[in-house]
């Protein structure tokens, strides 16, 4: 934070604000840049700009310490999704007390804030606060950071007094718990993520996309059973009738992989292909169906499918799984396949996002 | 990682091969370069619905995903690696699969399968080429493939001709994939292109087992331990018995204490043996298929079965071995067997009491006439508790497989916790002395006052 932030003694930042009579109470949801433009360039995955935005807010007069959070939490997030990992941590760092702190909290600036209470940190913050040490190294202090967001999110169900509140504490709670489980599931921790699924299915039984990831989890097992009663209960819990588009791919994308796992690829590339007539920017159906082909003997099809996506819908294919899938199937069809991934990658530096990870290409 | 094989491929040849082993996908969880986060969650107070006064088309403004983007062209979006539509996707398992991004390692037990193209990246087509691709291990050489018999008439410039093998893999140590490729090139001349690929195959598990009589039942303990690098999925591990034997599984139900019966089905706990060291134990109780009394030694000759284990890990990706017959360890079978059957439950200090117990003749002959006495025992151990009375008692003689009922006079003279200790069996005719009964304990009272 900058020196508007209060003393030890606690006492309120001494800032160029409005006469608090004369102007409107200052609200929590107004900030130093324009919402709309800075979510249009998230949204592009602009984070340079971004990054220049947050630069040019922290240049403004007048900005009180809910605004210093917010920029923070933006500009942590942006540089982390420029992979410049260090100088996120180090901005955060920079705050020199804990995010508890009670300078972060509304009821000590009674004159920026009146009647107002409650903490001003954004919850993301604390999130990248805990994910930031495992991209420098130290996945330890990620795992109990996350863990103590966990039982943080927790005591805040119980207090909260309010309905709505008590419901966006719960989605925080849905969303840590996830976070967690994918961090087990990387590390390949699988009856610690298997538990963790236990515990979200406890609260929502008949979610599809929960079911359907419980299956992922008991396929990359091994626990064939477990995936066939997951991707099961799914379908009966969701009945074919009364599907959206988006459930009817996941049904069939999931029969796919039921057909992989038995090595019956034709029926495979036919469950993906009816995905792809429905919504020809399933890129999960497309990537799949490519690698269907290619353990099917058919490596030039396999290609011809990833590239054929990239082209038709650029912006939902260009995902770095897929790009790794191409690349490897660059290797083993090319002697020469520095020439064909050279071209790809001057393509992605085109029209990718800046937070795609170039190192996919593996050039 | 597709390989240029090793063995080198001299540059003047039109082919070449590249390989890749084609172990099952695995799912990717994209959590390294997508770090989804709700729009409220960023640019808001993490307290900010505590005020139920907020406007909330304001809060709208941030948090709803379908919100049309400021500028123009909204196609070019990539708002699904910024913006999280259901808290969940932080699992960030989309089903995406990817390929395997490395060679791995192979183990005994499972297929080793791998895709095979021969390149043709000279500017001449390649005619009659005869392909064969084998593995050669120390002891043997197995052909995966050869079109000897029907040769690829031509592999244009530029073009490829692939094929994918499979090979199950059964002996430890080194092997090598060689392929060859026997082909006329642009100049007519026969070229011989030897390409190899050398790998070595380890043991995933090891199986220890042991085999334990308690009381009248033998058990078989066997734990698997996981020697790969991979954590395994333990599909099925069956003991077979031998013919004399049946085998039954003994394994607790920890999970059926789901309070949610609706999940409970779905999250039985899979065994998973975890990687590079991990153990499961198993617990069989062996009886003898044959019911004669007597007859049901299970000694060190005996051969009990041997183990089938089928394992698997991702997307199951299967693996299988068996093992070795797994042999009895002797026990002895006592000719006569002697046993306590009841003790009184009050026992007072200096106060004589009676224990009943059965000698039971386990051979098919007659046996004795026997004495029964207290040993003094290994220790020089003070013992409290003896014989009142006629310090050896005689027993006549019993026959084959019969049993005989006693009583014991005994006397304690020491007070709490004491041992009735070193109660053995003489039969006199064979002098032949067995074991003392195992020692059973007694609490001795001092008189009661009521």
């Amino acid at each position: 934070m900058t020196g508007e932030e209060p003393d030890a003694g606690g006492d309120p930042p001494s800032v160029a604000i409005a006469d608090p009579l004369l102007s409107p109470p200052t609200s929590p949801l107004d900030l130093p840049f324009d919402v709309p433009s800075l979510l249009a360039l998230s949204r592009r995955g602009q984070w340079r700009a971004v990054l220049d935005a947050v630069a040019v807010a922290r240049r403004s007069h007048g900005l009180l310490p809910h605004h210093h959070l917010v920029c923070l939490a933006v500009s942590a997030l942006a540089l982390s999704k420029l992979r410049r990992f260090s100088d996120a941590a180090a901005e955060i760092d920079a705050l020199d007390a804990p995010l508890d702190s009670p300078r972060f909290r509304f009821e000590s600036y009674p004159s920026s804030y009146p009647g107002r209470s409650g903490s001003m940190v954004p919850f993301a913050l604390r999130f990248l606060h805990a994910d930031l040490p495992q991209r420098l190294g130290t996945r330890s202090v990620t795992v109990d950071r996350l863990y103590a967001l966990f039982d943080l999110v927790r005591s805040k169900i119980l207090e909260e007094t309010t309905t709505a509140s008590a419901d966006l504490w719960r989605r925080r709670e849905v969303f840590v718990i996830a976070s967690l489980c994918c961090n087990h599931f990387v590390h390949r921790e699988f009856e610690a993520a298997l538990a963790l699924v236990r515990l979200l299915l406890e609260r929502d039984p008949s979610d599809p996309l929960l079911l359907s990831r419980l299956g992922y989890v008991q396929l990359q097992i091994g626990d064939l059973t477990g995936a066939k009663a997951s991707f099961a209960r799914l379908e009966n819990l969701h009945p074919s009738g009364e599907r959206t588009v988006e459930l009817e791919n996941l049904v069939g994308r999931n029969k796919a992989l039921e057909f992989i796992v038995v090595k019956d690829y034709a029926a495979a590339v036919r469950e993906y292909e009816e995905c792809i007539e429905r919504d020809p920017a399933d890129v999960v159906a497309l990537n799949n169906k490519a690698l269907c082909l290619m353990y099917s003997r058919d490596l030039s099809d396999s290609i011809k499918v990833l590239e054929g996506a990239l082209e038709r819908v650029p912006t939902a294919a260009l995902n770095e799984t897929l790009v790794v899938n191409l690349c490897s199937m660059y290797e083993l069809a090319y002697v020469n396949h520095g020439d064909v991934k050279k071209t790809l990658s001057n393509w992605i530096a085109q029209v990718a996002p800046d937070d795609f990870d170039p190192s996919c290409t593996r050039i | 990682m597709s390989g240029q094989l090793q063995g080198g491929s001299p540059s003047n040849h039109s082919l070449a091969f590249r390989v890749m082993r084609l172990c099952r996908p695995s799912f990717q969880a994209e959590e390294a370069v997508l770090r989804l986060l709700d729009p409220l969650d960023l640019l808001a107070a993490e307290d900010i619905l505590v005020d139920p006064s907020l406007p909330p088309d304001d809060l709208l403004r941030i948090s709803d995903p379908s919100t049309p983007d400021a500028v123009a062209n909204s196609d070019f979006t990539f708002r699904d690696r910024f913006q999280i539509r259901n808290p969940v996707d932080a699992m960030a398992l989309s089903g995406l699969l990817i390929v395997p991004q490395s060679f791995g390692n192979i183990y005994l037990g499972e297929t080793f399968s791998s895709y095979i193209s021969v390149n043709n990246s000279s500017k001449f087509e390649a005619r009659d080429v005869i392909i064969k691709a084998e593995i050669q291990t120390e002891r043997q050489r197995i052909l995966l493939l050869d079109t000897s018999k029907s040769p690829v008439e031509s592999i244009r410039s530029g073009g490829r001709y692939d094929f994918i093998v499979e090979h199950d893999v059964k002996e430890l140590g080194p092997h090598t994939l060689v392929c060859t490729a026997l082909y006329n090139d642009g100049d007519s001349e026969r070229k011989y292109l030897p390409q190899f690929f050398k790998f070595i195959v380890n043991n995933p598990l090891s199986v220890r087992t042991k085999v334990r009589t308690v009381k009248d039942n033998t058990y078989l303990e066997a734990c698997i331990e996981n020697h790969t690098k991979s954590n395994l999925y333990m599909d099925q591990v069956e003991f077979e018995p031998s013919q004399q034997w049946t085998a039954t599984r003994l394994e607790t139900s920890e999970y059926s204490a789901e309070a949610n019966s609706e999940t409970r089905g779905l999250l039985k706990p899979p065994v998973l043996i975890r990687a590079g060291g991990g153990i499961y134990n198993y617990l069989y109780v062996i009886k003898s298929t044959i019911e004669e009394f007597g007859q049901s030694k299970v000694d060190g000759s005996s051969i009990l079965g041997k183990f089938q284990i089928t394992w698997r890990m991702n997307l199951g990706e299967p693996g299988r071995l068996q093992t070795q017959q797994i042999y009895g360890t002797p026990i002895t079978q006592k000719d006569i067997e002697l046993q306590m059957l009841d003790i009184p439950p009050i026992i007072i200090l200096e106060r004589p009491f009676q224990v009943h117990l059965s000698i039971t003749n386990q051979t098919d002959r007659t046996l004795g006439p026997f004495e029964v006495f207290t040993s003094p025992g290994i220790s020089n151990d003070e013992k409290f508790v003896m014989v009142n009375g006629i310090q050896k008692l005689v027993l006549p003689p019993l026959e084959a497989s019969n049993s005989n009922i006693f009583d014991l006079n005994l006397i304690a003279t020491g007070l709490g916790v004491q041992k009735i200790s070193g109660i053995t069996i003489f039969d006199v005719r064979e002098k032949k002395l067995y074991d003392p009964l195992p020692d059973v304990e007694i609490f001795v009272d001092t008189t009661t006052t009521t």
